[in-house]
């Protein structure tokens, strides 16, 4: 594939190094600093960074700090909601569900940060993403009550602070799906 | 005062559980299913490993289970997100309220 720039050696090099840096300190942790642990830290720490390259050959994304704390604090409370709310509608005699399927267009353009979106839609309250179709997402809400179009649009733009994205002037609505209304509660 | 407020955060942590697997039994489809588990079992893990923590040796075993936490928290959630998408695919239809 023909490219504009050439990227030097040392690039070349330093981008398998700093994965298996990651990788390394992941591992760490996870044998909680025991030296033995390195017999088989060593080979898994190489096997993750081979994965990772043959997944995905070129990190595109770069992490804002500030918009990433932002973006922690904020999905702590919304999961904090997100799972008192799914609980108590769990437990309640009534089993208070309307449930509705909705259509989001999405303002957000690269597919990482439509995963990353993605994901916290479906940690947020009574809200879960169930695939993606051209600039749309597919959503699962469990009671159409629930404002979603606002709370989406608010997730999208903290996950666009997280990697410092501007977001497209189109879509950021709700579509309707199967023929019924947005909001229709029937 | 800190094992208190340890069990504290444990037994809520057990309730979330309780909760999602709950829902699991009484919500009517697999995409209201999916909402408790990925819900439920995340908060639910979170109080436990905040509780734990609390009782934790050192500091590496507190990091060991935040790095536990958000590898559930990811998966949970690309695994439900691939559950519902599966679901629609091959038209399972959503439970209505009313219909």
């Amino acid at each position: 594939m023909p490219t504009t720039t050439t990227p030097s050696l040392i690039r070349v090099l330093m981008r398998p190094l700093r994965r298996a840096v990651v990788f390394a300190a992941v591992w760490w942790v996870v044998a909680e600093a025991d030296p033995e642990g390195w017999v088989f830290g060593i080979p898994f720490v190489a096997l993750a960074t081979g994965a990772s390259l043959a997944l995905t050959p070129t990190r595109e994304w770069r992490i804002r700090p500030v918009g990433a704390l932002r973006y922690a604090g904020y999905f702590i409370q919304q999961s904090v909601l997100g799972g008192i709310d799914v609980s108590m509608r769990a437990i309640k005699p009534s089993l208070p569900l309307d449930p509705l399927i909705l259509r989001y267009r999405m303002r957000l353009v690269p597919e990482y940060a439509r995963v990353l979106f993605a994901d916290t839609v479906s940690l947020l309250p009574g809200t879960l993403s169930s695939g993606f179709e051209d600039d749309t997402m597919t959503l699962h809400v469990l009671d159409c009550e629930l404002d979603v179009e606002q709370s989406l649009r608010d997730v999208e733009q903290r996950v666009a602070d997280v990697f410092g994205l501007d977001l497209s002037a189109e879509g950021g609505e709700l579509a309707a799906i199967d023929g019924g209304a947005v909001g229709d509660c029937r | 005062m800190i094992g208190w407020i340890s069990i504290a955060l444990i037994a809520t942590g057990a309730f979330f559980f309780m909760a999602g697997s709950t829902g699991v039994l009484r919500f009517p489809d697999v995409y209201t299913r999916l909402h408790a588990l990925t819900k439920a079992d995340n908060l639910g893990l979170g109080f436990v490993v905040l509780g734990l923590s609390l009782r934790a040796d050192s500091w590496i075993v507190v990091l060991k289970m935040l790095l536990i936490w958000s590898l559930v928290i990811v998966a949970g959630a690309t695994a439900s997100h691939l559950v519902a998408e599966a679901a629609r695919m091959s038209n399972v239809p959503p439970w209505r309220k009313r219909s």
